[in-house]
C-alpha cells in the first residue's frame, strides 16, 4: 500500500478491509475519563467531612476528590452536581463506579439522579512488536505528525477518522488518546498499523 | 500531650480568676510558636512506621489518616505494633493550629 498523500489517512476504499487480526498486542485500555450529571447540588465541605477517602482543597480545585477501591476509581464531585470519574479500565467499570459514587452521596443525605453519562476520553496502550523509523514517518506524513526528539521521544500522530491522537514510539509501542469508545480504538489501530509497517526498521 | 495539659491548666487558672482570658490566649500563642521551633530544631529522636492506609481525609487544610496494622520502629531497637492509629496533621506554618 503506497503512502497516503491525500488529506485523509484512511486506507484506499477499494482495498478489502483486512479480516485477519493484526499482529498487535492490545489495544489495552489503561484509563477512561467520563462525566455524568447527578442533578443535585452538593455541599462539598460537608461531603469532605463525612465521607471517607476525600480530598477537598477549594483554594486549589473546586471539586471534592473521592477515591474508591472497588472498582478502583477517582471521582471529582463538583458543587453543581457534575461528576467526573477517572481511572477505570473498562466502560462497564466506569458505569459501575459512577453508580457507586452516586450511592455513596445518597447515603450522605443527598438525592442524586445519575444522568447524561458520557465517556469523554479513553486512553489505551498497544504494542506493534516492531521497531519504527519515526523520522521516516514524519517525513512522509508531515501534516499528521509532530516529532521533536529533543523534547519528547515519541511521535505525535493525529488521526482524522476517528479523531484521535496516537503517540508512536521507536520501540513500537503506541499510546492511543482521545477515543470515545472501544470501536474507535480498534479503528485507529487498523488505520495506523499499515502506515507503521512501511516504516519498520529492518 | 503538653499542649492539652497547658490548655487545661490555663482554663483552671481562668476559672479561679487568677489570670485574664486574654493572657491565656497570649500564652497559648507563645506556646504554639515555641513548640513549632523546638520540634523543628531541637528534637533529634527518630521514628518510622509502616502500615496499611485505611482512610484519609483532607479538608480545611487538615489531614486525617486512619492507619491499620502498624509496626513502629524507634531509634532502631524499640519496636511495637498497633492495630489502628489516627493521625491528625495540619500545616506547620499555621500559627492558629491547635
Amino acid at each position: 500500500m503506497s503512502p497516503d498523500t491525500s488529506r485523509s489517512n484512511t486506507p484506499n476504499s477499494r482495498e478489502p478491509i483486512p479480516t485477519t487480526p493484526l499482529p498487535i498486542h492490545g489495544p489495552t485500555i489503561s484509563n477512561i475519563v467520563c462525566g455524568a450529571h447527578l442533578n443535585c447540588l452538593f455541599d462539598l465541605h460537608h461531603i469532605a467531612l463525612s465521607a471517607r477517602n476525600v480530598m477537598y482543597n477549594p483554594k486549589r480545585f473546586p471539586a471534592a476528590v473521592i477515591r474508591h477501591r472497588r472498582p478502583k476509581a477517582t471521582g471529582l464531585v463538583f458543587a453543581t452536581g457534575k461528576l467526573q470519574v477517572l481511572g477505570c479500565r473498562s466502560v462497564s467499570d466506569a458505569v459501575l463506579a459512577c453508580r457507586r459514587f452516586a450511592r455513596m452521596l445518597q447515603k450522605l443525605g443527598y438525592q442524586p439522579r445519575l444522568e447524561d453519562f458520557v465517556v469523554q476520553n479513553i486512553v489505551a496502550n498497544a504494542d506493534t512488536r516492531m521497531l519504527i523509523r519515526l523520522e521516516g514517518l514524519q517525513y512522509a506524513h508531515p501534516a499528521f505528525c509532530r516529532y521533536e526528539p529533543e523534547i519528547f521521544p515519541g511521535l505525535v500522530y493525529s488521526i482524522m477518522e476517528p479523531k484521535m491522537t496516537v503517540l508512536v514510539f521507536a520501540g513500537g509501542k503506541l499510546v492511543l488518546l482521545g477515543a470515545k469508545n472501544e470501536g474507535d480504538l480498534e479503528k485507529a489501530v487498523k488505520v495506523l498499523y499499515p502506515v507503521l509497517t512501511l516504516f519498520r526498521r529492518s | 500531650s503538653i499542649g492539652l495539659a497547658l490548655a487545661d491548666t490555663l482554663d483552671d487558672l481562668i476559672g479561679s480568676r487568677r489570670i485574664e482570658p486574654q493572657l491565656a490566649i497570649r500564652i497559648m500563642q507563645n506556646f504554639d510558636q515555641s513548640i513549632a521551633t523546638v520540634l523543628g530544631e531541637k528534637v533529634k529522636a527518630r521514628m518510622t512506621f509502616k502500615g496499611h492506609l485505611d482512610t484519609y481525609r483532607f479538608c480545611d487544610e487538615v489531614w486525617t489518616f486512619i492507619i491499620k496494622d502498624i509496626h513502629f520502629k524507634m531509634d532502631g531497637n524499640n519496636q511495637f505494633d498497633a492495630e489502628k492509629i489516627k493521625i491528625v496533621a495540619c500545616l506547620a506554618k499555621d500559627k492558629t493550629a491547635a
